[in-house]
């Protein structure tokens, strides 16, 4: 095993990478958020828009709107050009539930659990409709920006919440939990991060760099967005 | 036609059942030796430097994975989609839980089983550990002393290799070690912090390899230990001592084979094993002149009390009554998160590529006095943070847009949480014992868990928690919160005591050396040997007792107390 060297370990990942796309119906930009060179499979299939397995488009078109006011597009791309929507309505279609997930002994219990994940979205994103038909007399899509955002605020800070809205604000936790997770488990969220173990090989472990201040009390914060070798 | 008699089987192959078999192939004995599950294979058991993106499911794994299994419930963290594909995890033997037990059991079946995935955390007992019944008047003393064990810990360390620093405590006595890892950032906070509340907060003794050691070469810090190192850079069966015991050409290894008890004549004498093929169902026996169970803890001493006959009504080896009693667990919970603000904003830094406990805060309690504090014995901490896999503090935050994305940057640096690793004492409502109704798939009677926490580690729990408290203010850190229980027990992987050791045979399984008092052809090579944990992990201790026994068991041989066959 330790002969093989890199190179086998990239061959792996190709499989990895065109047996996961052979899967996806229509994928879109989820695949460009996670290859790490294009390869023919991927290329090939880009053309087509994504079809959702489990929303109905209007509910797909609500989706790919939250998550991407959730994570914009600013100095690092956002939950649009990582393809969060798809991620969300693919492990949604599965049924396979990101939190919640501690003692489930059966497959059954497991999937039951998405099943309820798979009906809180649906009752959240009509709540949203619901709501907006009554406040501003139109349906969540077609509201203003501005409306819209206001809107998710009165959801998501805790001095801006109102009364009546709980439905609301617990499907807005259950919306970020799912495009967060998306977006940081994506290439695009990752580098977006700085996450150190994109890079899988180093000639030693670096440690603090602030040997004369161990309490790190005179640290200047940074906006450095990836690490530095 | 006569049936192959070995000089020894073992059965298991991970950290003590892999060492017994090099050990004793080395010493020219002729060795069967059974694993439970398949071998395990890198190539397609590990991560392999994949990442989250390179999953189906992102790492929460297909839904369905185990459905039609007999046990069903996934093992979190070792077993996850990177392995998906492999065989390696138990889910085809089920198990039972008393009324009012929620014991959570992780096995790897594969060859090397949990040692595959370790966390690598090797401190030494001491005598404050041996002696502890002597300083504080509960249960009974190990039956050796650190003068005895303290030559194979090292003989342990130099076969594996361990990193670390000399730090002058003998309730966590040094080593041999290789260069030790970095500290990070928070170590450095933490540290400072903890000194203000006397609290130690000193490098672990960590089997990584920092320096290339015997062969194997160094870290490349690809953070995957926990899903299997693709090149040996840390102890693991299947890189160590496997291939050693192979090279000597004495060993047979079968695989898929699932040991149901053990073989005795007529005279109660153990001379072989039964065990089912997973693969055919067929039932097969074997003999062999010493038979050595290291099958992992509890699975030792679910076999042997399954190994009933006439002369042993409760299982082999069990004159004294204590087979599968004694059961006990590291208590593990998290006794506080939180972030430290002098580290927002700051540079992402690459805090977790060693994937391992690079620091620690060894026990500091009882240790002048052994009822200083309201509990007996004490525990030790780990703390762990930093630059992680997956920005798990986004829920801390409040929002979303712009600045929520960039509040998840500035606190990524940040975050630190506290995991205690807190031994149970011995207690008569913990064992394990046989269900009395259910049978595995393969026909073999299911282990049984009976298992509660118990006052004094409870106790240890609560001064936890206030002690993170405590560490927090002193650090000038944010706490977010706290777990509002302990894991269940068996989180810890570390469970000990079902055939503990002992000078007495009215009150102990075996020998100091593993051998059963009751027959000198059994040994045991696995920590159902250990009569109660510490605030220490146990597989650098396994490698060392094992080393021990097995030196002994070929002793015996050279006397003549055992025939080679």
């Amino acid at each position: 095993m330790g002969g093989q060297g890199i190179e086998r370990r990239e061959m792996l990942r190709y499989i990895a990478i065109a047996s996961v796309a052979g899967t996806f119906p229509g994928f879109s930009q989820w695949a460009f958020a996670c290859s790490h060179n294009a390869s023919p499979v991927l290329a090939q299939a880009v053309a087509q828009p994504y079809k959702p397995l489990f929303f109905s488009p209007k509910h797909y078109q609500m989706v790919e709107l939250l998550a991407d006011m959730i994570i914009p597009s600013d100095d690092t791309p956002g939950a649009k050009q990582a393809g969060v929507a798809e991620f969300i309505d693919f492990m949604v279609a599965n049924r396979c539930a990101i939190s919640g997930r501690d003692e489930l002994p059966t497959t059954q219990n497991v999937l039951a659990l998405g099943e309820q994940v798979q009906g809180h979205f649906l009752s959240g994103l009509d709540w949203l409709d619901a709501h907006t038909k009554i406040e501003l007399g139109h349906e969540f899509l077609d509201c203003g920006a501005q409306q819209q955002i206001t809107l998710l605020e009165q959801l998501a800070y805790k001095a801006k919440f109102k009364p009546g809205t709980e439905a609301g604000r617990d499907f807005f936790q259950l919306i970020r939990d799912y495009t967060v997770v998306g977006y940081y488990t994506s290439k695009i969220g990752l580098q977006s991060l700085g996450y150190p173990g994109l890079r899988t090989v180093w000639p030693k472990m670096p440690g603090c760099t602030h040997p004369k201040d161990p309490e790190h009390a005179h640290l200047q914060e940074s906006s450095q967005t990836s690490f530095a070798d | 036609m006569p049936k192959k008699v070995y000089d020894a089987i073992v059965v298991g192959t991970g950290a003590g059942g892999a060492m017994a078999m090099k050990l004793l192939c080395e010493a020219g004995l002729d060795v069967l030796a059974l694993n439970s599950g398949p071998r395990t294979d890198p190539s397609n058991d590990y991560r392999l430097h994949r990442q989250p993106y390179d999953l189906k499911y992102r790492g929460f794994g297909d839904p369905r994975n185990l459905e039609g299994k007999a046990h069903q419930e996934r093992y979190t963290v070792e077993e996850s989609e990177y392995s998906e594909n492999s065989d390696i995890w138990e889910h085809d033997v089920a198990y039972s839980n008393a009324h009012g037990t929620n014991w959570y059991w992780k096995r790897c079946k594969g060859t090397g089983g949990k040692a595959n995935f370790w966390g690598r955390s090797s401190a030494r007992y001491g005598d404050i550990d041996f002696k502890a019944a002597d300083l504080d008047g509960f249960g009974e003393n190990w039956p050796i002393d650190y003068a005895e064990i303290a030559p194979w810990f090292s003989k342990a360390e130099r076969y594996m290799g361990v990193a670390s620093t000399i730090q002058n405590r003998p309730s966590n006595p040094d080593g041999e070690y290789l260069p030790p890892l970095p500290f990070r950032c928070f170590d450095y906070i933490i540290q400072k912090a903890a000194e203000k509340i006397g609290v130690p907060y000193l490098p672990d003794r960590c089997a990584q390899l920092t320096v290339a050691h015997n062969g194997h070469p160094a870290c490349h810090y690809c953070g995957n230990c926990t899903r299997g190192c693709d090149v040996g850079s840390f102890f693991s069966p299947t890189w160590f001592t496997i291939p050693d015991a192979e090279v000597t050409k004495r060993l047979t290894l079968v695989t898929n084979a699932l040991v149901r008890c053990v073989l005795a004549n007529e005279h109660g004498i153990p001379k072989g094993v039964a065990y089912v093929d997973r693969n055919s169902k067929a039932e097969v026996e074997v003999f062999g002149t010493v038979i050595v169970l290291a099958a992992s803890c509890v699975e030792t001493a679910h076999i042997m009390l399954n190994s009933k006959s006439r002369q042993w009504p409760t299982g082999i080896a069990n004159s004294s009554g204590q087979l599968g009693r004694n059961l006990c667990d590291h208590l593990y919970g998290g006794p506080g998160y939180g972030y430290l603000p002098q580290l927002v904003g700051q540079p992402p830094t690459p805090d977790n590529i060693a994937d391992s406990t690079v620091a620690w805060m060894p026990r500091w309690q009882n240790l002048k006095n052994p009822h200083e504090e309201k509990f007996i014995r004490g525990y030790s901490m780990y703390i762990g943070g930093g630059c992680g896999e997956f920005p798990g503090h986004y829920r801390q935050l409040e929002g979303f847009g712009s600045e929520y994305k960039r509040n998840i940057k500035r606190y990524y640096p940040a975050t630190i949480g506290a995991l205690i690793q807190a031994p149970s004492l011995p207690s008569p409502t913990n064992y394990i014992d046989i269900d009395p109704e259910k049978k595995d798939i393969f026909g073999i009677p299911q282990l049984r868990f009976h298992f509660e926490w118990g006052e004094n580690e409870l106790m240890m729990w609560e001064h936890s928690k206030q002690m993170m408290i405590d560490l927090f203010r002193a650090a000038g850190g944010e706490m977010w919160g706290a777990d509002s229980e302990p894991n269940r027990p068996g989180t810890s992987l570390h469970e000990t005591g079902v055939c503990r050791f002992g000078n007495d045979a009215r009150t102990s399984v075996t020998n100091k050396w593993g051998q059963t008092h009751d027959v000198p052809n059994l040994y045991i090579c696995d920590a159902s040997i250990f009569p109660s944990p510490t605030d220490k992990t146990t597989t650098m201790p396994i490698v060392a007792f094992t080393m021990r026994n097995c030196d002994h068991l070929l002793e015996n041989f050279r006397k003549g107390i055992h025939k080679r066959a």
